[in-house]
């Protein structure tokens, strides 16, 4: 092609669209109110008043009591904090193993390659959920099982996304072009394959961060997460169903956290024509 | 050429386009007799795709276009691109450049032409579900028919990734004609073919305007030009800046840029002085010796019981028939392959960077996330060698610097290729092996980055393996042949 194909790739800025700005606003909003807000809120999320338990809202309280007299915008804040860290802790000791195993696996081939591929392959037979179910079966209620169960259940799309990516990528001219030029794996890794992976690997945490998010509310509200007291976004939310005919807000807090969180992530889709 | 002639398959008047303020196509006059011939001559970046895509209505949303354009007696503003696109594949049709990008890889052959019948041509089959199936089964047979015309009969039930490019140009082809369009654009048909294939994209093409189709052929292929004959217009910058009978115009071209580009066509290099460097560097010392290897990919034998001795400095050319393996051959020897059996032996002595590759497609032979700068800067720093000898030799590649702040895919094709001989040249190899090096580039730029190889090498003192499908080209520059084929020998 000539002319045309030139002026279509004319070097330009990327811009962020609308909805990627709106989605790293409210990231940024939610973060900053669960790190930032224990230092303004001058509140123990723990502390009980049953003397006030479902106390409306107030200028003083914003959100109210809950059903043990405990300051509910606290306990949103705190649960929010724990919430976002486990997920992100998670996603990260999914992906960074994920991503080391796949390119192993892609570098070295042959049998290596194989008995990798045949583990991911029975890690994925089994459903993410149960695996973590099975590990809190041994220690109920704890953080280590919550945790290791979610990032065993999550590395495994990371390996597979980087071991295809990376194969056809090692076969490629730029990357023989590079080894005949004397550079080492060290190099092909950061020039030809890291920025060739980064945006998959960017997609595919962001849904591995919501999934995290509602993966942990939801196995603390079928009970087998983190228990009460503590405060984390699904164990407020089965705490609080009961009441939500006389203090609607009270489940609404938890249940709108979890709901702006994923919405900010999945704003930050690359929109048509990017990544 | 007459323009008021009232039977004009396409007629084009005073077209422009533009990119914002900046006329890329300009003014651009000419017209096209039902059942002629018209060839588009021209390199990369003198608008010639452009003007075919303004003709057929699908420019690129940043650019506009003006004038007026007439095809089969219906006349419209170049702007309105809607009266045009209805008209797509019944009254004009394109022929794409590497059209087997262009095939669904999901869809067998023949049904892909199939559907042309089915949709295109006809596309007011009713919805009762009788003359539904009944259309699309006598689309069915017309498709089988026109793939057996064309030879293509065992091809129908395959995959187009089954198929030779070949075989995928004809059948785009098929695809592209099969609603009856009279008249067809071709974008650079020979782009990459091989001496053969270009033999038979000429026959399709020649077959094509026999039975009644007026072709408007884009092309920077001087032999193709020839062969078409009928009117052949040259475009720089734009501009039509040359405009007559083929045959006329290519035995005394009027303007010094035709000139130069009929010059840059390989049949018209005159050879060096190469004797002397041949019989010199025979003496000198064999760099590596190649005896006896085999390779073959599954059932499929490419060669066997090749030998030969490359010496210092010396150019061979690789030459053999498409798929008899010369790249396979060269990464043996480069020792990113291993043979099935012999062996190959490197003179003692050799760094491990000593022997290089020249890519067929630079773009794919740079990291294309990184500026050309930083892919440099990262070599000279390996190495530990100097900036300013890198400067030096893009220098004398003709290479802006301010090229190197760009990515791989924002410079030209023969830039890159040059950045790319420069980058491989500072490591002083021993052996270059330069895989259809410019079969991707226009001829002035063939002959450039040609030329740059050659001397360069020579000073360096490099050998070079080189395989292209040019005889040409081989004939002018190698200092000797060797011969891949299915009884491969060395010449």
């Amino acid at each position: 092609m000539s002319l045309s194909s030139e002026y279509l790739l004319e070097p330009e800025a990327r811009r962020w669209t609308s909805a990627q700005i709106a989605g790293v606003l409210l990231l940024v909003l939610i973060v900053l109110f669960a790190w930032l807000g224990p230092l303004l809120i001058d509140a123990d999320p723990a502390r009980q008043q049953l003397a006030r338990f479902l106390e409306a809202p107030s200028l003083a309280h914003p959100l109210g009591y809950d059903q043990l007299g405990r300051d509910m915008l606290a306990r949103l804040v705190h649960g929010t904090r724990l919430s976002l860290s486990l997920a992100v802790v998670s996603v990260l000791s999914a992906a960074i193993p994920g991503v080391l195993i796949g390119l192993l696996a892609a570098w070295c081939g042959g049998w290596i390659e194989r008995v990798l591929a045949a583990f991911a392959d029975a890690v994925l037979a089994l459903p993410g959920l149960l695996l973590v179910l099975l590990l809190a079966a041994f220690a109920p209620g704890g953080f280590w099982p919550l945790y290791v169960g979610i990032s065993l259940a999550l590395w495994v799309e990371y390996f597979r996304v980087v071991r295809a990516a990376s194969r056809i990528l090692l076969a490629s001219p730029q990357v023989e072009a590079s080894r005949l030029l004397g550079f080492g794996p060290g190099y092909i890794v950061r020039r030809h394959l890291l920025p060739a992976l980064l945006p998959r690997l960017f997609t595919l945490m962001r849904f591995g961060l919501a999934g995290a998010v509602l993966a942990m509310s939801a196995l603390g509200f079928v009970g087998v997460g983190l228990q009460p007291p503590t405060p984390e976004l699904g164990v407020m939310m089965i705490e609080l169903l009961p009441y939500y005919r006389e203090a609607p807000w009270l489940l609404g807090a938890p249940v709108g956290v979890l709901f702006l969180t994923l919405l900010g992530l999945l704003l930050l889709s690359p929109q048509k024509g990017q990544a | 050429m007459n323009i008021l002639s009232p039977d004009a398959a396409l007629r084009v008047q005073d077209l422009s386009v533009w990119h914002g303020q900046s006329a890329l196509v300009q003014g651009i006059d000419f017209s096209i007799a039902r059942g002629g011939v018209m060839t588009l001559l021209g390199e990369s970046g003198s608008g010639k795709s452009l003007l075919a895509q303004a003709i057929m209505g699908n420019l690129p949303g940043s650019l506009r276009c003006s004038g007026q354009i007439e095809i089969d007696g219906q006349r419209s503003d170049a702007a309105d691109t809607a009266v045009r696109q209805r008209g797509w594949g019944r009254r004009i049709a394109l022929l794409p450049q590497e059209p087997w990008l262009a095939l669904d890889p999901t869809m067998t052959v023949a049904r892909q032409v199939a559907e042309t019948y089915e949709l295109v041509s006809h596309p007011a089959a009713d919805t009762q579900d009788d003359s539904l199936r009944a259309a699309r089964k006598e689309s069915r047979t017309l498709a089988g028919q026109a793939l057996a015309s064309l030879g293509l009969e065992d091809a129908a039930d395959k995959y187009p990734f089954m198929i030779s490019g070949g075989m995928a140009q004809r059948v785009a082809f098929l695809a592209t004609h099969a609603a009856g369009a009279p008249l067809l654009i071709i974008d650079e048909p020979t782009k990459g073919l091989d001496a053969d294939r270009r033999g038979e994209v000429l026959a399709l093409l020649q077959a094509a305007q026999q039975q009644g189709m007026s072709l408007l052929c884009i092309t920077h292929d001087v032999w193709l030009a020839r062969a078409l004959g009928g009117e052949l217009a040259v475009m720089l910058n734009g501009c039509l800046v040359e405009r007559g009978p083929a045959d006329a115009l290519l035995a005394r071209p009027q303007h010094a840029y035709t000139r130069r580009l009929l010059a840059a066509d390989p049949a018209c290099w005159t050879p060096p002085d190469a004797p002397a460097g041949a019989s010199a560097s025979r003496s000198s010392p064999v760099i590596v010796e190649v005896s006896k290897v085999a390779k073959r990919f599954g059932q499929q034998a490419l060669f066997s019981d090749v030998s030969a001795r490359i010496h210092a400095g010396e150019i061979v050319a690789i030459s053999g028939p498409s798929g008899a393996g010369k790249t396979t051959f060269g990464n043996i020897v480069l020792g990113l392959l291993s043979p099935d059996a012999g062996q190959v032996t490197r003179a003692p002595g050799l760094a491990r960077t000593a022997f290089q590759k020249i890519y067929q497609d630079p773009a794919a032979a740079f990291a294309p996330a990184v500026t050309l700068r930083q892919s440099l800067r990262d070599l000279v720093r390996l190495h530990g060698l100097d900036w300013q000898r890198l400067e030096a030799l893009l220098a004398r590649m003709r290479v802006s610097p301010a090229l190197l702040e760009r990515l791989p895919r924002q410079v030209s094709g023969g830039e890159l290729q040059r950045i790319a001989l420069a980058r491989v040249l500072l490591l002083q190899p021993a052996l270059i092996f330069a895989d259809e090096p410019t079969s991707r580039l226009d001829p002035l730029t063939q002959q450039e980055v040609i030329a740059l190889l050659v001397e360069e090498a020579r000073q360096a003192g490099s050998a070079v393996l080189l395989v292209t499908h040019d005889a040409d080209i081989v004939r002018c520059v190698a200092d000797r042949r060797l011969h891949l084929g299915p009884a491969a020998q060395p010449a």
